[in-house]
C-alpha cells in the first residue's frame, strides 16, 4: 500500500459516489447526531465556556505572533531533557527523518498512535516500501489500515464503517482464530482487537505518536486519547517519535489547560478525555520503563506560508472535529469524498493551503454557509469566511470549473444569508436551465460577459449541491 | 542554511519585528499570563473538593472509595479484589507509601507492567477535582506501564493532594521539583467508540479503574 494520493480535485464525483453508497449512508446516519448532542451538553455544563473559547483563541493568536521565538525556546527545553528535535520543511523530509531513526535501531515493526500528521506525510506507505511494518493501534485506525483506507474523520477514523463490516473484516483478516467464533457482540470484536494489538505493543522497536500540543515552557509533548494506545505505543518500544506540525506550540502548562478545557468537550462531549499525557525526553536514569530515545519531528509543509495571510487563523485549529460533526455537507458525504487527509470544513480550508489550490480548490465549495462550523469551533476560526477567501482566489486564478465561476462576487454577497442564498441559487439554476435548455450551453449570459467572452457557459443540470443533499437527507430520514 | 533556520527565518520575515517580542515571550514563559477564565468546576472549596472529585471520576465511569488512612489500604484492596472476582495479587512499583504497609493476604509483586496484568496498583501524587482525574508521575515508584496494562487499575490518592483546578495542580507539580518523563492524567477507564460508533469501556488500557481516596 502506498501513500493515499489526493483525489480532492474529483470532489464532485466523490460526492456522487458517496451519496450512492448505502453502507456509508448507514454508517453516517448512525454517527451523526450523537456528537452534536454530547458537545452541546458538555459545553452547556460550563457557564464560562464561551469565555474560555475566547481565551483559547487569544492564546493561539499570541503564539502564532511569536511562533519563531516559541519554537526556539521549545527546542532548547526538549534538548535539555535529553530529547531531539528534527525540522521537516516538507512531507518528504519527515518521511526521510522517520526512516533514518527507524533504521538506526534496525526497526522491523513500528507501532502508531493516532496521528493525522503521519497521514499528511504518508508515513505508513513509506515505511512499508522500506520493509518496515507500521501497525496502527488506535482501534479505528487499525480497522481502516486493514481495509487499506485513509481515515474519514480526524477523531473517529472509521466512522464510515458499520459494525457488520468490522465483523466481516475481522473474520477475513484474523485467520488464526476459529472461523466459527461468535462475533455478534461489539464487545467480542473489541476484545479480539485488544488481544491482537496487546501482542504488537511488545514487539515494536519504535512507537510513533502525534501531539495535540507542545509546551514551550517544559519541552513536553501532549497526547490526548481515550483508548490508551498512544501511551502503550510510546512507553513500551525503545524509541518514541512524536510527529507534530509546528503550530502546535502553547507557552505553558496552564495554557495547555485552557485548550484542554475546550478540546474534549468540543470533540466527544467529555469533560476530559481518558488519557492526557505530558511527555518529555527519554526515560530517566532510574526509570524501569519508557523509551530510551525521544524524538520530535516538526513539520512545516506549507504552514509557515500561511502565517501573515488571511489563512493564518486556521493555524489555531486543535483538531477537535466539531466543525465536521456539525457540518451538513460532511454528514451527507462522509470524509473520503474530500479526497485528502483533512475533511469537513477545516479540511476545506486547510487542504488547498497545504497541497495547493490546483488539487484542493474544489473543497471550499463544499459548504452551505450555514455557519454551524464557526459557531461550534472552540478556537473561533472563521471557517466560512476563509472558504469564501479560497473561492475568491480560485476565481481569480481561473481554476474553477466553468459552472462555479459564474457570478462569484455576486454570490459572495448572498452567501452570508443562507436562506436568501438557497432561494437565489435555486431560482438561478432554474432560470439558467430554462435559458440554456435548447443548446445546452450559453454563448452570452447576463452579468458574466467577461467570462463568456472567452468560452461557453454550460447549462446547469440537476439542481444545486444543496438540493442534492437535501434530497439525500429525506431519503435517509425515510429509512 | 538548515531546515530549522529556513523555517525560523520564514516565520520571522512574516511576523512583526521588534525587541519587545522576545520580552513578551520571556514574560509569558516566566508565568506572566493574562487573566484567563476558568470553569466553575475548577473552583471547589476545600470542604467540597473530595466529594466533587469522586462525583466527576464516577461520571467518567471510575469507581471510588474513601479510606481513613494508608494503613487501611491492604484490607480495602483485598475487599475490592474479592468483590471483582480477582485473585489476591497486584503488580505495583517501589512507592515508599506502599512498601511500608503490611499486605497480609494480598501478594504484591514489584516491577513494570507485563503483557497480562489482571490487577495493578499505583499511587497518584495528584488528583484533579475539576474533572475527576488522577495525575501519575512515571518512574520506579509507579512505573507508567502499570497505568495502561492492568485489566483493572487500582489507584491511591491522598485527599490533601486533590487540587481544585489545573492551575493549582500545576503549581504544586512545579513546586515539588518532580521531573518525570510522563505526567499522566487519567480520567476513568479506557474506552473506544470505533466499532459501530458505540462506546465500550476497556480499549487498550484498563477495563476498570478504582480509586482509593485516603483521608487524613
Ligand atoms: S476548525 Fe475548529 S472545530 Fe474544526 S477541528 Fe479545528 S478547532 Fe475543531
Amino acid at each position: 500500500m502506498t501513500a493515499h494520493e489526493p483525489t480532492s480535485r474529483l470532489f464532485k464525483e466523490n460526492v456522487k459516489a458517496a451519496m450512492a453508497d448505502p453502507n456509508l449512508q448507514k454508517a453516517m446516519k448512525n454517527a451523526g447526531e450523537g456528537f452534536v448532542g454530547k458537545r452541546r451538553a458538555a459545553a452547556g455544563g460550563v457557564p464560562e465556556f464561551d469565555q474560555i473559547r475566547d481565551a483559547a483563541r487569544d492564546l493561539k493568536n499570541h503564539v502564532l505572533g511569536h511562533l519563531d521565538l516559541y519554537l526556539a525556546r521549545y527546542e532548547e527545553k526538549v534538548t535539555a531533557a535529553g530529547g531531539h528535535v528534527h525540522w521537516a520543511e516538507t512531507a518528504e523530509d519527515m518521511r526521510r527523518i522517520v526512516l533514518d531513526i527507524c533504521r538506526s535501531v534496525d526497526a522491523k515493526t513500528v507501532n502508531k498512535g493516532k496521528t493525522m500528521i503521519s497521514e499528511e506525510a504518508g508515513i505508513n506507505g513509506w515505511l512499508e516500501e522500506n520493509g518496515i511494518r507500521p501497525v496502527e493501534t488506535d482501534l479505528g485506525e487499525y480497522i481502516i489500515q486493514l481495509r487499506g483506507e485513509a481515515p474519514s474523520h480526524i477523531i473517529a477514523p472509521a466512522i464510515h464503517v458499520t459494525s457488520d463490516e468490522v465483523e466481516a473484516l475481522f473474520r477475513e483478516r484474523h485467520t488464526h482464530l476459529p472461523a466459527d467464533r461468535n462475533l455478534s457482540e461489539l464487545s467480542s470484536m473489541l476484545s479480539e482487537a485488544r488481544t491482537i494489538l496487546r501482542q504488537k505493543y511488545f514487539e515494536a522497536e519504535v512507537g510513533i505518536t502525534g501531539a495535540n500540543m507542545l509546551i514551550a515552557e517544559t519541552g513536553q509533548s501532549i497526547i490526548v486519547t481515550n483508548e490508551g494506545n498512544g501511551d502503550l505505543s510510546q512507553s513500551l518500544p525503545k524509541v518514541h517519535i512524536v510527529l507534530a506540525s509546528l503550530e502546535k506550540i502553547v507557552p505553558t502548562m496552564e495554557d495547555a489547560a485552557t485548550v484542554l478545557r475546550v478540546l474534549a468537550r468540543s470533540a466527544t462531549g467529555q469533560d476530559m478525555s481518558v488519557y492526557t499525557t505530558l511527555s518529555s525526553g527519554p526515560r530517566r536514569a532510574e526509570d524501569p520503563d519508557g523509551p530510551e530515545q525521544y524524538h520530535v519531528i516538526l513539520l512545516d509543509n506549507g504552514r509557515t506560508e500561511m502565517v501573515g495571510t488571511e489563512f493564518q487563523e486556521m493555524l489555531r485549529c486543535i483538531r477537535c472535529g466539531a466543525c465536521m460533526n456539525h457540518c451538513p455537507v460532511y454528514q451527507a458525504v462522509g470524509g473520503h469524498a474530500y479526497g485528502w487527509v483533512y475533511p469537513g470544513p477545516m479540511g476545506a480550508v486547510l487542504t488547498p493551503s497545504l497541497i495547493g489550490v490546483e488539487e484542493g480548490g474544489m473543497l471550499p465549495n463544499a459548504s452551505t454557509f450555514c455557519g454551524r462550523c464557526e459557531a461550534v469551533c472552540p478556537m473561533r476560526i472563521p471557517l466560512p469566511k476563509m472558504m469564501r477567501h479560497w473561492r475568491e482566489r480560485e476565481f481569480e486564478r481561473n481554476l474553477s470549473p466553468k459552472a462555479a465561476r459564474y457570478g462569484l462576487k455576486f454570490w459572495a454577497a448572498f452567501a452570508e444569508r443562507p436562506a436568501l442564498y438557497r432561494l437565489a441559487t435555486r431560482a438561478a439554476i432554474f432560470a439558467l436551465g430554462l435559458m440554456g435548455r435548447k443548446r445546452g450551453r450559453f454563448a452570452k449570459l447576463p452579468l458574466a460577459g467577461g467570462w463568456t467572452a472567452q468560452r461557453d457557459f454550460p447549462a446547469p443540470e440537476g439542481g444545486t449541491f444543496m438540493a442534492a443533499w437535501a434530497r439525500a437527507q429525506k431519503v435517509k430520514g425515510a429509512r | 542554511m538548515s531546515a530549522r533556520d529556513r523555517i525560523l527565518a520564514r516565520l520571522a520575515s512574516r511576523l512583526a519585528t521588534g525587541a519587545d517580542r522576545e520580552a513578551a515571550v520571556s514574560a509569558r514563559l516566566a508565568g506572566e499570563r493574562p487573566d484567563t477564565p476558568r470553569p466553575m468546576q475548577s473552583r471547589t472549596t476545600p470542604e467540597e473538593r473530595v466529594e466533587a472529585f469522586i462525583a466527576r471520576a464516577v461520571k467518567a465511569d471510575a469507581t471510588a472509595s474513601l479510606i481513613g488512612s494508608m494503613a487501611d489500604l491492604p484490607a480495602a484492596l483485598a475487599d475490592e479484589l474479592r468483590r471483582r472476582n480477582l485473585g489476591p495479587s497486584v503488580r505495583a512499583g517501589s512507592d515508599p507509601a506502599l512498601a511500608a504497609l503490611d499486605w497480609g493476604g494480598v501478594e504484591v509483586s514489584r516491577g513494570v507492567g507485563r503483557i497480562e496484568e489482571p490487577a495493578t496498583l499505583s499511587v497518584a501524587p495528584y488528583g484533579l477535582a475539576e474533572t475527576g482525574s488522577l495525575a501519575f508521575c512515571s518512574g520506579p515508584e509507579n512505573p507508567v506501564t502499570l497505568t495502561f496494562l492492568g485489566e483493572t487499575h487500582f489507584a491511591v490518592v491522598r485527599a490533601g493532594d486533590i487540587h481544585a483546578g489545573f492551575e493549582e495542580l500545576f503549581a504544586a507539580h512545579r513546586a515539588s521539583g518532580r521531573d518525570p518523563r510522563t505526567l499522566n492524567f487519567v480520567t476513568g477507564p479506557s474506552r473506544s467508540a470505533d466499532i459501530g460508533q458505540t462506546l465500550q469501556l476497556g480499549a487498550h488500557g484498563p477495563v476498570a479503574l478504582h480509586i482509593f481516596v485516603v483521608g487524613e
